[in-house]
């Protein structure tokens, strides 16, 4: 996986400029930090799945107390997910990415110097921000101070925190993208730009409207959906494309070609992101005109997921270094999920389909699918990839990171498999009005079964990552004592 | 494309066509709806909430009741089966959250949808059993049991009027009673009040029962 092993350095592929080194070293501390809480968050994200998911079998299961409740669990386990795991692991991918393909140190000149380290300091004190922000608001859900909005649970002096560290962070990554030492922008750099003024914009948007001074709650619905749509495609989606686009086609030994596509597919990413998440509220209680651009998104959206799909699946690629190489094995698979999930909601969003299975487990698949296929998985691949030049050896267990691939990979095609098949069973069960509820809650039982498996397969998945990464950095604690450094 | 301030205003145009359409939009429109005259019965519609009301509103957001309930009522060319269910008589639109202090329109119904839950239940002591154990009044619910939201105390002098009346394995001890909890008391107040049987300008109910 060492840099000089590749046979050419192509400049499309971007991503290796000189002084690597000690471009990695002045990320190394607050990218690691991000990364390990990133990882500890997605475990316990995983274990509060197993239990909310256990509760839709054997509702009394830890029942009779209040704070042990589905409502408040679900909403947790989402939440710690998102800005836990998710938003956590893309601030990381993302800050390494834009220094590696700026060509420059994090603190510029000054990056060894005093200059650096006070620029340190104060990115890991973000960092601390960020977990505490997570940490208390996941709490305040537990002890019954959720807002009851979807998504932004946290109350409002919690996102206040998680908006605070994320502005002090990221303004980093613009200002790299500013400074930077190479000429030509890459693609990777336009989602990452992207990706780094928006959520600020999108997060600080919907907490003023919904949470810190709430609008006329007639307002609320398209803004709600606006949010969680904007959250996955506009935030977390970029980030993860531009790990597969800085990445990919260096692991392949490849390049990219067809620069046009990239750019078209970016801006219509953009362009079509905010309104993806419209197909919320087809039928709901909103203008008309909202619904059908929803539809319209929906479908639309299959346009710029294919030119992107097209554009990296499409490089000439070296198989035998994709059968070695997990990075690259998970950047893939996270496009393919991509592409599912546009499928998926392409047909989610036709009226005659949304009618039936808007308020099933169908729909709940495609967000499981967002967030853990699309985003998480090339995350996973810009994880690998980066821990092993940030530690400056190998540091992964290869065994360990298989079976984190394939357990992934098993686990979440049986979820999203098994709640698009429950979902569908209900929703067809509930546009039938002279089947009772209860009758079709019995319908769902068996399915709700299997996807505790699910469940569970994608917990162990993610002890394995724990164990991985808590190896790798254990090693590398014990090799600093053993040289003395 | 490779200058900050060129990039920079290219995404901020893309994002602000969402951004008008979605936020600044509904802010601007739907936030301004207003109520209309009840020219029935006098006062305004949508109604107002009694006191108990908002802070039952504050309950259910806690409590997380959006994670299995949808509070909205659909009705289009295709999309009958709300109405056809019995859950409202009428589409919801957006006026009809104008009180609220959240819109709980919810993404999922592992539950039912409650926007006319106080139509359909009237009745308070219903609530609180079926808060308390809801598999006692609807056999294999997937609903979990509130019951922190009640009280098992022994019964002073004269057993209290706002204890359950619970029967079989629910009941309490000899000489105890369960009774609710202020919340849980509010939380009923709010769910009694969740009817949209009214009819708005934008969305008239069809006289004679159901407009089906």
């Amino acid at each position: 996986m060492s840099d000089h092993t590749l046979p050419h350095h192509h400049p499309e592929s971007g991503y290796l400029p000189v002084e690597s080194k000690s471009i990695d070293a002045s990320v190394r501390l607050p990218v690691i930090i991000l990364f390990g809480n990133a990882i500890h968050w997605l475990v316990v994200a995983a274990l509060l799945s197993v239990i909310v998911s256990i509760k839709l079998i054997a509702p009394g299961f830890l029942g009779g107390i209040s704070f042990l409740n589905y409502g408040r669990l679900a909403p947790m386990a989402r939440d710690l997910m998102l800005y836990g795991w998710a938003s956590q692991a893309a601030l990381g991918a993302g800050i390494w990415l834009m220094a590696r393909l700026c060509g420059r140190p994090l603190g510029g000149k000054n990056a060894e110097g005093f200059g650096g380290m006070l620029l340190r300091t104060l990115i890991i004190s973000a960092t601390v921000l960020w977990n505490l922000a997570v940490l208390l608001g996941t709490l305040a859900i537990f002890a019954g101070y959720s807002t009851g909005v979807e998504w932004l649970e946290y109350p409002n002096w919690a996102s206040a925190m998680l908006l605070l560290s994320f502005l002090l962070i990221g303004i980093w990554a613009v200002l790299l993208f500013d400074r930077r030492s190479t000429g030509r922008a890459e693609v990777a750099q336009w989602y990452l730009v992207a990706a780094f003024c928006w959520f600020p914009w999108v997060y600080g948007t919907a907490n003023l409207l919904l949470v810190w001074k709430p609008i006329q709650a007639s307002a609320q619905g398209p803004i709600q959906s606006w949010y969680c749509g904007s959250l996955l495609a506009l935030w977390l989606l970029p980030v993860a494309l531009a790990s597969a686009y800085a990445l990919l086609p260096r692991l392949l030994g490849s390049h990219l070609n067809r620069r046009n596509l990239a750019t078209l597919g970016f801006w219509m990413l953009l362009m079509l992101g905010g309104w993806n998440g419209m197909d919320r509220l087809i039928g709901g209680p909103v203008p008309a005109w909202m619904t059908s651009a929803g539809v319209v998104a929906g479908v639309l959206f299959l346009i710029p997921i294919f030119m992107i799909s097209i554009n990296l699946l499409g490089m000439h690629r070296k198989e035998a270094l994709v059968a070695d190489s997990i990075p690259s094995r998970f950047l893939l698979m996270g496009l393919y999920a991509l592409i599912v999930v546009g499928v998926i909601g392409a047909i989610a969003s036709l009226p005659d389909v949304s009618g039936a299975v808007r308020f099933t487990a169908f729909t709940e698949a495609k967000t499981q699918l967002w967030i853990l296929g699309a985003i998480s998985l090339p995350l996973f691949g810009a994880l690998y990839e980066s821990l092993p030049h940030l530690l400056g050896r190998d540091c992964w267990s290869p065994v360990l990171s298989g079976r984190h691939y394939v357990l992934t990979l098993v686990g979440l095609g049986m979820l999203v498999v098994l709640m698009l098949l429950g979902g569908l069973f209900t929703g067809l069960a509930l546009a039938d009005p002279t089947v009772s509820f209860l009758n079709i809650t019995s319908y769902s039982y068996p399915f709700h079964v299997m996807e505790c498996v699910a469940q569970l397969l994608l917990l162990v998945a993610a002890l394995l990552l724990g164990a991985n990464i808590t190896i790798a950095l254990a090693g590398d604690y014990l090799l600093n004592k053993k040289t003395g450094k | 494309m490779h200058r900050l301030p060129t990039l920079l205003s290219g995404i901020f145009l893309v994002f602000l066509t969402s951004w008008l359409g979605l936020v600044a939009y509904p802010a601007l429109q739907l936030g301004r709806l207003t109520p209309v005259a009840d020219t029935d019965n006098g006062g305004s519609l949508p109604p107002t909430y009694g006191g108990q009301a908002i802070a039952g509103q504050r309950i259910y957001a806690t409590e997380g009741c959006i994670s299995c309930h949808s509070q909205q009522v659909r009705q289009t060319s295709i999309t009958t089966s709300d109405i056809d269910r019995g859950w409202g008589v009428r589409p919801s639109v957006a006026r009809d959250y104008l009180r609220d202090s959240t819109a709980f329109l919810g993404s999922r119904r592992l539950g039912q949808d409650l926007s006319n839950v106080g139509v359909r239940r009237p009745d308070a002591k219903w609530h609180f059993i079926h808060l308390y154990h809801p598999a006692a009044v609807c056999e294999g619910s997937l609903m979990p049991c509130f019951s922190d939201l009640f009280l098992v105390r022994k019964i002073q002098g004269q057993r209290s009027d706002d204890a359950l009346n619970l029967t079989g394995a629910d009941a309490p001890k000899e000489g105890y009673e369960v009774i609710p909890t202020a919340d849980a008391k509010n939380l009923v107040a709010y769910l009694l009040s969740l009817r949209h049987d009214y009819p708005l300008p934008e969305a008239p109910v069809k006289k004679n029962g159901a407009a089906k």
